[in-house]
């Protein structure tokens, strides 16, 4: 395992004991949308970045779901929440940069919050559209860097200080999205351009 | 309704905050450039703290943004402001122009927020 992936383990491991603290303020202005997007998931699943399992309840029932993250002690917390699910839930211990699935196996891909603290995103989200099917979709929940200029430069100031705890505040996700081979089928602004909704597919 | 007023207390606060701090420091007849670098670096500091310490309950990024620009404009017109020795009669008043700036700041991006919100791109629709 390189120095980066067990820098980033170690990241999300410290980062498990606090994170829930932030899903009050999430549940509430952002459940919506996570329900109307995890509405549209289909087939055999995989999510990416699962930490605590606070997402969960959004899935919709029935579904054969992979979920994945670098973090055991994420998963630790995951593990009650999975046992809910009135489906097929199973919690892996994986890198997105690094998944240990064949070529084409998923319908649907989600992420939520995921492509701000992958070091690699382009890797991560190129090894997602592998693991796809062809016509095979992935639905993201991500904030990302503003468009707008004053916005843009806070959220660079502020990435370095961020990414110490926590994750960049600057992606270019949908860039990213488009440089790792998918096509774009929708975007949404949530919160100005930087939490957005985006829905791409595997042709 | 509940998030509806914090954002604005929130966004009252630092700017009450930024306008007492940056009168605490600054002097008439200093640099105008130099209070203005002075006011925005206060500002950025207080935005910093009260969105950290608010933003697990109201949204760290629906905290974050109204915040920084009211710390970092904020900061900058108020030290211009008494660098001129054209700022607030009082401590009071001087507060008191900050909420407004804090409240004003953020219904204005409340605005922007609408105008920007909703889908942006769809290849099937």
């Amino acid at each position: 395992m390189t120095i980066a992936v067990e820098d980033t383990k170690r990241k999300w491991d410290g980062a498990a004991k606090s994170i829930d603290l932030l899903s009050f303020a999430d549940d509430r202005r952002f459940g919506g949308y996570k329900r109307r997007l995890f509405a549209k998931m289909y087939g055999k699943s995989l999510m990416v970045a699962t930490g605590t399992g606070n997402d969960f309840k959004y899935f919709p029932p029935g579904l054969d779901i992979d979920a994945l993250d670098i973090s055991p002690k994420m998963l630790e917390k995951a593990a009650p929440r999975a046992e809910g699910y009135p489906g097929t839930l199973t919690l892996r211990e994986m890198d997105v940069c690094n998944l240990d699935y064949p070529d084409n196996t998923f319908d649907t891909v989600l992420t939520v919050c995921t492509f701000c603290s992958v070091p690699k995103p382009v890797v991560g989200l190129s090894e997602l559209h592998r693991v796809l099917k062809p016509g095979g979709q992935i639905l993201m929940f991500e904030h990302m860097r503003s468009a707008v200029a004053q916005f843009g430069v806070l959220l660079d100031m502020m990435t370095p200080l961020s990414r110490k705890f926590g994750p960049d505040l600057n992606r270019d996700t949908v860039g990213n999205v488009l440089k790792a081979g998918f096509r774009l089928r929708r975007v949404e602004n949530v919160y100005l351009d930087i939490m957005r909704i985006i829905e791409a597919v595997k042709d | 309704m509940f998030f509806q007023i914090g954002d604005f207390l929130v966004g009252m606060a630092v700017g009450v905050l930024t306008a007492l701090a940056v009168r605490a420091v600054m002097w008439p007849g200093i640099d105008m450039v130099i209070a203005m670098l002075i006011g925005m670096g206060l500002g950025m500091i207080i935005h910093f703290v009260v969105a950290f310490a608010v933003g697990p309950l109201l949204g760290m990024f629906q905290t974050m943004m109204p915040a920084s620009v009211i710390g970092m404009y904020g900061g900058m017109f108020f030290g211009m402001r008494d660098s001129m020795d054209a700022g607030s009669a009082s401590w009071g008043a001087a507060a008191l122009v900050g909420a407004i700036f804090g409240a004003v700041v953020v219904a204005a991006l409340k605005v922007y927020d609408r105008a920007l919100h909703g889908t942006v791109l769809d290849a099937e629709g």
